[in-house]
């Protein structure tokens, strides 16, 4: 039991460092109006990340005292709530309120498969001992292990629909034209390009994006981006996940949360973009409404209550003009 | 399975059982379990952390955890393992270009000893995208026929935007599930 509690120890303060934030945020700021947004803001990303520290906790507790402290940790964050309910809006409170049951159910749930479990605790120690992955045994590791021939030569599968290798292009596509747009499409390897994507899409995937425009319409799916430099994307979609980004730009609509992850100096703002029929597309695509979500970024190497210093906003009298592509035809 | 394990199952809470859900990022977990679950799936943001929702499911209560497949967040599974009774691996079937990183995440989680018992199924999402790779494709690239002696594993085409799919998974890995763990009652 011993070695547990050590390691109750450094958890445990984590929390408590994350929930003293909270509550010193709140008894230093007066509540002037101007000042609320922003501090509900500060709240919720705070709230988000003890949230997350207290999940991890739960996720890696193999002792009683740890899920004691875990016990804790729920109930003063659940208390803080309360204090803050005065300045929080409805649906933020509710949604706090929604998290901390569900904290409370994963506590359930991890405590009665922790109970039982105790009988057997000398399972917990040989487990403590190698946190590494284990070998099952040798068969199991020779079995699971690929053919290298196999691989590659499934591996080139098939390319789908996508532009691929230009440079220096003007690049068109309209999915109304075609029948992609029950599909997905691809661009990689750009350099130099100007992309205008016109219709809807099911998923639209980057890769290998040097110093590009790019401008598409709706996405009823995700976008998923990676390896982009230097570049100026415009996109409407449902999900937007952004992957090893530096220098570049992003006119957003989206109706989820946009994350980036091991990206830095990327920049957002609204997205502005008009061709023949857009309107009715977006509609359809449910996107036809400003989320304000353009500016909502999630930052997976930053999961700190302060601002990431990887990505920010572009300041409104930088933002483009409207963009018009209704002149670029396939 | 061992006599530990065999003692653990049977004083669990009854008809309970343990699904982890896990795959890459953008591979439609999330979206699966809101659908399965009859939510709403028009807004989900890429995981952060995990979810965990409990859905009865015929006779069983399915503890469904659907951990955040982002690259950062990957190294987190590992917490989840313990008492899994189900793998749900979730496939992106439109992203040809990631099999190979989804086909090394898979493999080095089977190597993962606290899993050693537990029921594989492979989820080929995302059927409804026109181009997507079939069931049968994927489980090639994936080499999913390698443990065909040490474990019992499916794989089942699906998509979560139509539903289709779901239930046929679901339902093979509780009755596989179910016919390891309740053989006692
Ligand atoms: N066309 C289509 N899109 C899907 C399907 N399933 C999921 N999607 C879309 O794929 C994107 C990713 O879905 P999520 O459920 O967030 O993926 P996830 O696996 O939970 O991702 P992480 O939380 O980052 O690990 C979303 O935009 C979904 O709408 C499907 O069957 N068909
Ligand atoms: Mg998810």
């Amino acid at each position: 039991m011993e070695e547990h509690t050590a390691a109750t120890v450094s958890t445990n303060p984590k929390h408590q460092a994350l929930i003293d934030r909270l509550s010193t945020r709140r008894s230093s700021t007066p509540a002037t109006s101007s000042d609320s947004a922003r501090q509900v803001a500060d709240f919720l990303a705070s709230f988000a990340s003890t949230k997350l520290s207290i999940e991890q906790s739960l996720s890696e507790c193999r002792s009683r005292a740890d899920l004691d402290q875990i016990a804790a940790s729920i109930s003063s964050l659940e208390q803080l709530v309360a204090q803050n309910s005065y300045h929080l809006p409805s649906y933020e409170l509710r949604s706090c309120l929604k998290s901390i049951s569900d904290l409370r159910s994963a506590f359930d749930t991890a405590s009665s498969g922790l109970l039982p479990r105790k009988k057997f605790s000398f399972r917990n120690k040989a487990a403590k001992k190698d946190e590494e992955p284990k070998n099952v045994d040798q068969s199991l590791e020779i079995s699971i292990k690929p053919s290298e021939n196999d691989k590659r030569s499934n591996l080139s599968v098939r390319d789908g629909p996508g532009f691929r290798n230009e440079k220096d292009e003007t690049l068109v596509k309209d999915f109304r034209l075609c029948d992609i747009g029950q599909g997905d499409f691809t661009l990689s390897d750009l350099e130099n390009c100007r992309v205008y994507l016109k219709g809807r899409v099911r998923a639209l995937f980057f890769n290998r994006i040097r110093n590009c425009q790019v401008f598409t319409g709706p996405i009823l799916g995700s976008v998923l981006i990676e390896d982009v430099t230097d570049s100026l994307f415009m996109l409407a979609s449902h999900q937007i996940r952004i992957h090893q980004a530096k220098a570049t730009d992003f006119y957003l609509r989206v109706r989820s949360r946009p994350i980036i992850e091991d990206s830095n100096g990327v920049r957002f703002a609204p997205y502005r973009l008009i061709y023949e029929g857009i309107e009715e597309e977006l509609k359809e695509s449910a996107l036809g409404e400003e989320t304000g979500n353009w500016a909502n970024v999630d930052d997976f190497k930053w999961l700190r209550a302060i601002q990431s210093p990887n990505w920010g906003l572009i300041p409104e009298e930088e933002w483009l003009e409207i963009v018009d592509i209704s002149e670029f035809k396939e | 399975m061992g006599l530990l394990s065999i003692i653990r199952k049977i004083k669990r809470k009854e008809k309970e059982m343990r699904i982890l859900m896990v795959g890459l990022d953008n591979s439609g977990k999330t979206t699966i379990v809101l659908k399965v679950n009859g939510e709403d799936t028009s807004i989900i943001s890429p995981t952060l952390g995990f979810n965990i929702k409990t859905i009865a499911y015929q006779k069983y209560a399915l503890n469904i955890w659907d951990v955040g497949g982002q690259k950062t967040i990957r190294s987190y599974w590992r917490n989840y393992f313990e008492q899994t009774d189900g793998l749900v691996w979730v496939v992106d079937s439109s992203d040809v270009r990631r099999l190979e990183d989804c086909r090394a995440e898979l493999h080095n989680l089977l190597r993962e000893e606290r899993l050693s018992g537990a029921s594989l199924l492979v989820f080929a999402n995302k059927q409804d995208i026109q181009g997507a790779l079939k069931p049968s494709e994927i489980a090639k690239v994936l080499n999913l026929e390698v443990m065909d002696k040490s474990r019992h594993w499916e794989i089942v085409g699906c998509s979560a935007y139509t539903g289709e799919g779901l239930l046929e998974g679901f339902d093979w890995l509780v009755q596989d599930i179910a016919s390891r763990i309740y053989v006692l009652d």
